[in-house]
């Protein structure tokens, strides 16, 4: 006779508290370097948790099951674990589970015995990764849209004069945004002369190099003019060597130079007034 | 989603109905200004091209929903020449009529999806997509 | 039939002013383009500035006329400068492939007026 989930779910109850310790143990020894005396009692008390769950899960209604679930899991994924902690965590709760059953002698195929203890523990594991992955989710959604803020600032330094400092890697997505930011800025701010400062752009390839130039002859439509500022050698290099031509472009290495020769375009100059102290 | 508007494509005045139907239908979607030219344009051109080579034809214009995602679909159909060499009508810079050759690359560009059919002698079906972002 | 509508150009000094308010449709824009020719003959005019603040939408055809606008006033000893293309319009025009190079471009009419008072210089 094999032993049916409840008969599982029973077993666990009596054996519960020789398995807890167990588990623990075994755990712990896995992850020796990090123990401390904290996280052991918040690991006491989740694996109480755990094992609490599946012993009632036959006793409650359905929906109740899942919300305790659910609460359990978000717990789990607030404790802020390494994902393959936890599975390996949860694993080694069915290792053994499965060499008590073994140990007590219960009758049946060993192979049906593991297809039925996964079938107690699969629905809360399940559930666990599920609320795992949506936290991540939410995370890079997050970091995506934080991400897009920051992503073109435009910044009036003078009387007609704007900076947009780019910072990070570009990708066609980002240029879009970067080439509306730009111009609609322009406009706002009724700029004669755009610095585009690269200084912070990594990597400028032939994708990049083409963005930037649509962004330059935009610009010129709107009825201003772009200078591009913050050329690293190694930047100028790549650009010479991907054979991008930039002539139709004013380059400054510096967003100081860029700055200067924006002040000359608009005919104006820093004066410096007297000695400086 | 509701409906489908269309626009038969007969003369240069029709050019500016399809257009103006097309803003009007972005703006109902919550496009902004950017994305509003982008699909106004793009229409200008498709109904332009069947207005040009095929002698008349239609522009359907469709709100799309997919996933979560909000759309707007452009379809332009007639039943002109059709196009005998598709690769090379996708080339930049390829025109057979004398103007600045921007065409359907160009439409490619501006949109999100794009989706051609035609068979010589029977017609053209181009269909373009811009998602909501 | 819908009635073609002129667009005005205005003169002022040595410069013809025009500034498009509606949607451009291709009988308009061919006419306005015949128009300028003529006017820029009849006054003698060196500069022209055309403003296109108020328009949401150049296609490639449109496109090609005003490029066609500014090429042919040059032959004539005219300078054309386009002033307020707005954003959405200057990025589809960069998307469509459309460069309109060599065009002297300014923010607005009078941003304009003063770059042609420049070029003169």
């Amino acid at each position: 006779m094999s032993l049916k989930i409840s008969g599982i779910v029973e077993f666990i109850r009596m054996h519960r508290d020789e398995i807890m310790k167990d588990w623990i143990d075994r755990f712990n020894k896995a992850d020796a370097q990090s123990i401390s005396a904290e996280s052991d009692q918040i690991d006491q008390a989740i694996a109480a948790e755990y094992v609490n769950i599946l012993i009632e899960w036959s006793k409650n209604k359905e929906d109740e099951f899942s919300r305790k679930i659910h609460e359990f899991s978000k717990r789990i994924v607030q404790l802020d674990w390494p994902m393959d902690k936890i599975a390996q965590c949860l694993h080694t709760f069915e290792k053994i589970l499965f060499a008590k059953l073994l140990e007590k002698q219960i009758p049946g195929d060993p192979l049906e015995l593991l297809s039925e203890i996964e079938k107690v523990t699969s629905p809360v594991n399940r559930e666990v990764f599920l609320q795992y992955t949506s936290s991540y989710e939410r995370t890079i959604n997050l970091q995506k849209m934080a991400l897009q803020e920051l992503s073109a600032p435009l910044i009036p330094v003078f009387d007609s004069i704007t900076v947009m400092p780019l910072i990070g890697t570009i990708d066609t997505d980002r240029a879009k945004r970067i080439m509306e930011n730009l111009l609609k800025g322009v406009v706002k701010y009724r700029s004669e002369v755009v610095l585009i400062d690269i200084t912070g752009v990594p990597v400028v390839d032939t994708m990049v190099a083409h963005h930037i130039i649509q962004a330059a002859e935009a610009v010129r439509l709107v009825g201003a003019k772009s200078l591009l500022v913050g050329i690293r050698p190694e930047i100028a290099q790549t650009i010479v060597n991907l054979g991008i031509d930039l002539s139709q472009i004013t380059t400054k290495n510096t967003l100081q130079k860029g700055i200067e020769a924006a002040l000359e375009m608009t005919n104006r100059k820093i004066v410096s007034m007297g000695e400086r102290r | 989603m509701d409906g489908q508007s269309c626009v038969m494509i007969m003369n240069e005045w029709d050019i500016v109905a399809a257009r103006q139907l097309g803003r009007h239908a972005a703006k109902e979607l919550g496009f902004g200004a950017v994305d509003q030219a982008r699909i106004t344009t793009a229409i200008s051109e498709l109904a332009r091209n069947i207005y040009h080579y095929a002698n008349g034809g239609k522009i359907y214009i469709d709100k799309i929903e997919e996933k979560e995602k909000k759309g707007i679909k452009i379809t332009a159909s007639d039943h002109g020449p059709g196009i005998p060499d598709i690769r090379k009508a996708m080339e930049d810079g390829f025109t057979t009529s004398g103007g600045l050759g921007a065409g359907l690359p160009g439409v490619k560009r501006l949109m999100d999806e794009f989706y051609i059919d035609s068979k010589t002698g029977e017609g053209t079906v181009v269909q373009v997509v811009k998602w909501l972002r | 039939m819908m009635k073609t509508s002129k667009i005005p150009i205005l003169k002022l000094y040595n410069n013809l002013l025009i500034s498009i308010q509606w949607e451009l449709d291709d009988k308009t824009a061919m006419q306005f383009q015949e128009d300028l020719l003529k006017k820029i003959h009849e006054t003698g005019a060196t500069g022209v500035v055309i403003d296109l603040t108020s328009v949401d939408v150049i296609d490639s055809f449109i496109a090609k006329i005003l490029g066609d606008c500014v090429n042919m006033s040059k032959l004539m000893g005219a300078t054309v400068v386009l002033t307020g293309i707005q954003p959405a319009v200057a990025i589809t025009l960069i998307e469509l492939g459309i460069e309109l190079e060599d065009i002297h471009t300014a923010l607005d009419l009078e941003k304009g007026l003063e770059l042609l008072k420049e070029l003169e210089d």
